[in-house]
């Protein structure tokens, strides 16, 4: 990995030091602080560096003025965050979007999921193959022909697939990129006949590319693995498998101990979603009856019913004016607050929590709330990086079925936006699932403007810093046992924290320290 | 097809250069066959509107080492200099010229970066909108010509 990892301190003991490293992989530049103890990690702490403060900009603009802006948060999760800015105005304004205007929304957000699986799968997770830390593995040389940046022969090809992939996102939209078509009642554009045409074929072309090279197999036998013991017959079964870019993971993840790195806390979190249609015919996972991918929350395997009620955020280790336990995101604030507390503070992210707890969110959560029988099955022995990648890989596969019955489910030139009346006044909710996990707004209005707007992003839940209750945050936690055989390149270190798939910029009150520009400077 | 793609985050004061460029251009009378776009925060995904080009002029943000407010014109090569080897969510411009030369399917067009040192005000804006039109129109050497001595060329 790039990341420089430096020798900060050391300590009266020998064997215990505490290392600073910055991922220079992840936007916002996240920095851990490790505590190594025999070369294992002992603690860890998680840094978002620099202050945003997207939700302040926000108030006291117009009402729909976060459709806009709030898109400009990542550039990756463009779409997530329209769609949950647009589903807390629809709320206020207490309209439900049409069904077509329902399968657009639904299929943008898919596509920028089915971009970002594939590319932080091989563009930036399995980079880490290619590192020497691992030269002498006997599939190494096999790794670095794939996986070696803008060489490998996979990471080349996951650049041009993905490239086209999201033109379905520009036709659906009428604009590329940071298309703003979601608005309160619907959308902003009418795909043609000829639109759907295209988005089909587009569609088409990446599903054959995935399952080719990246499954080895049609998406309906990949669907048929539903056990550890399917996995395994599934790798022996064929060449076509094994050699497949899925193969090659599991082979070189299971050689490198993947599976036995990356535990955490075992709490997980969904929001739910991509909106059922009431006339649609794709069913919703584990019965769900309003999502696509059901909302929920985990303790081990054990899934209880999402209420957003129960979501919190502290800041005693954050940034931030202090307040006492955690604060629910319709009376959050955001008021930073850098100096003091120097040995209590450390991120400019806050402390999200569930009913008090924890909990990790992404593709895996979603496996786990949807009971996706393999996941419960490889989770019988604890989360680790591997399953948690290993979800993110083969999430695709979930996805694309249903967006090609959406595709052909949608009436061109049909219904698509239900006039919806100036929002002056109320309060309303928009969660989703981004790329990432679990993404919210919390939305007041009054007076036609903004009054309150509160932000919890994937990355605020995976890697937020301890809470009032000094209880670490999920990715912190999962570092702990880590080993580190060399700690100028702790290679292990960021595939625990890459599974959780980081986009510090996401947390909105996180970024980097040392460089006033949140891009590379040219 | 000639393109000026703007790059950048309109909210960020440091990096709004290629935004505000792009809200000058986009007020501006030009050919019609000059598209001027808002590639903001797209990054990877500006590819398709390079390949699909005859001429790109890119405007961002840069550290040159120059003072606040100078415009410098740099080559697709110089600009990819300072890449990141591996992708991640900041991969931006740079990290694109340099996938672009790795994954490109067809001939790649003539590209140039007109970059603006420190936040700028209306005059650079100014200078800096002019220089990439006159570029996308003619061509960086054949524009240099006619540039005013704003441009602290590097090219």
């Amino acid at each position: 990995m790039s990341a420089t990892a430096t020798l900060n301190i050391p300590t009266r003991n020998a064997v215990k030091t505490t290392l600073n490293i910055p991922l220079n992989r992840v936007e916002g530049d996240l920095e851990i602080r490790i505590e190594l103890q025999d070369g294992r990690v002992a603690d860890a702490w998680s840094s978002g560096t620099m202050y945003r403060g997207i939700e302040n900009i926000l108030v006291g603009r117009g009402s729909l003025d976060g459709l806009v802006i709030t898109p400009r948060i990542c550039g990756i999760c463009t779409t997530a965050h329209l769609t949950a800015a647009s589903k807390a105005l629809d709320a206020i304004a207490g309209i439900q979007p049409p069904p077509d205007a329902v399968r657009v929304r639904n299929l943008a957000l898919m596509t920028e999921s089915l971009q970002s699986d594939v590319r932080q799968t091989f563009l930036t997770f399995a980079a880490d193959f290619a590192n020497p830390a691992y030269r002498e593995r006997p599939l190494f040389e096999e790794a670095c022909g794939r996986y070696t940046p803008l060489k490998g022969e996979t990471a080349i090809e996951v650049i041009r697939q993905t490239k086209r992939v999201i033109e379905i996102v520009a036709i659906l939209g009428g604009q590329w990129p940071h298309s703003s078509y979601m608005v309160p009642g619907g959308v902003a554009t009418v795909p043609s006949l000829a639109d759907l045409l295209q988005c089909r074929h587009l569609l088409a072309g990446y599903r054959s590319w995935y399952e080719a090279r990246i499954l080895g197999c049609p998406i309906e036998r990949w669907r048929e693995v539903r056990s550890q013991a399917d996995l395994d017959g599934w790798l022996e079964e064929s060449a076509a498998h094994g050699d497949s870019d899925l193969g090659f993971f599991i082979r070189f993840a299971r050689e490198i101990g993947l599976d036995q790195i990356g535990r955490g806390h075992g709490n997980f979190l969904s929001f739910g979603q991509l909106d059922l249609p009431p006339d649609t015919q794709v069913r919703g996972r584990a019965g769900a009856t309003d999502h696509l991918i059901p909302a929920g929350f985990a303790r081990g395997s054990e899934v209880s019913a999402f209420d957003q009620a129960k979501v919190a955020e502290h800041v005693a280790h954050s940034w931030y004016v202090d307040y006492a336990g955690g604060r629910h995101p319709s009376a959050g604030q955001t008021q930073p607050y850098a100096t003091g507390g120097e040995s209590q503070k450390y991120s400019w992210a806050k402390a999200p929590r569930y009913d008090g707890l924890p909990a990790e969110t992404g593709p895996l959560a979603e496996m786990v709330i949807a009971r996706h029988p393999l996941f419960l099955d490889l989770l019988a022995q604890g989360p680790n990086a591997f399953v948690r990648q290993l979800a993110r890989l083969v999430r695709p596969a979930e996805l694309m079925p249903a967006m090609e019955q959406w595709l052909s489910e949608i009436t061109p030139d049909g219904t698509f936006y239900i006039p919806t009346p100036a929002i002056s006044e109320g309060e309303g909710i928009g969660t989703t699932q981004a790329a990432r996990g679990a993404l919210g707004h919390w939305v007041k209005i009054a007076d036609a403007k903004i009054q309150h707007y509160q932000i919890i992003t994937p990355t605020a839940w995976n890697g937020s810093p301890r809470d009032s209750d000094d209880v670490r945050g999920p990715w912190e936690e999962a570092l702990i046992g880590t080993p580190v055989a060399d700690p100028a390149n702790p290679v292990a270190l960021g595939h625990v924290v890459r599974s959780f798939d980081p986009c510090l910029v996401c947390t909105v009150h996180a970024l980097h320290r040392g460089r006033s520009l949140a891009r590379q400077p040219l | 097809m000639r393109r000026i793609i703007c790059v950048g985050n309109r909210h960020s004061a440091a990096d709004a250069a290629g935004p505000l460029v792009y809200e000058r251009l986009a007020r501006m009378e030009r050919p019609l066959d000059i598209e001027v776009i808002d590639g903001a925060l797209a990054g990877l995904d500006l590819l398709r509107f390079v390949e699909q080009a005859e001429r790109v002029v890119f405007v961002d943000a840069v550290r040159a080492g120059g003072s606040r407010g100078r415009v410098v014109v740099l080559t697709a090569d110089e600009a990819a200099e300072n890449a990141p080897e591996i992708y991640d969510h900041s991969a931006g411009l740079a990290y694109l010229l340099r996938a672009l030369r790795c994954v490109s399917e067809g001939p790649l067009p003539e590209i140039w970066v007109v970059g603006i040192e420190g936040i700028p005000e209306g005059e650079t804006i100014k200078t800096a909108a002019d220089l990439c039109l006159s570029i996308a129109a003619e061509g960086y050497r054949a524009a240099r010509q006619h540039t005013a001595p704003a441009c602290g060329a590097r090219a």
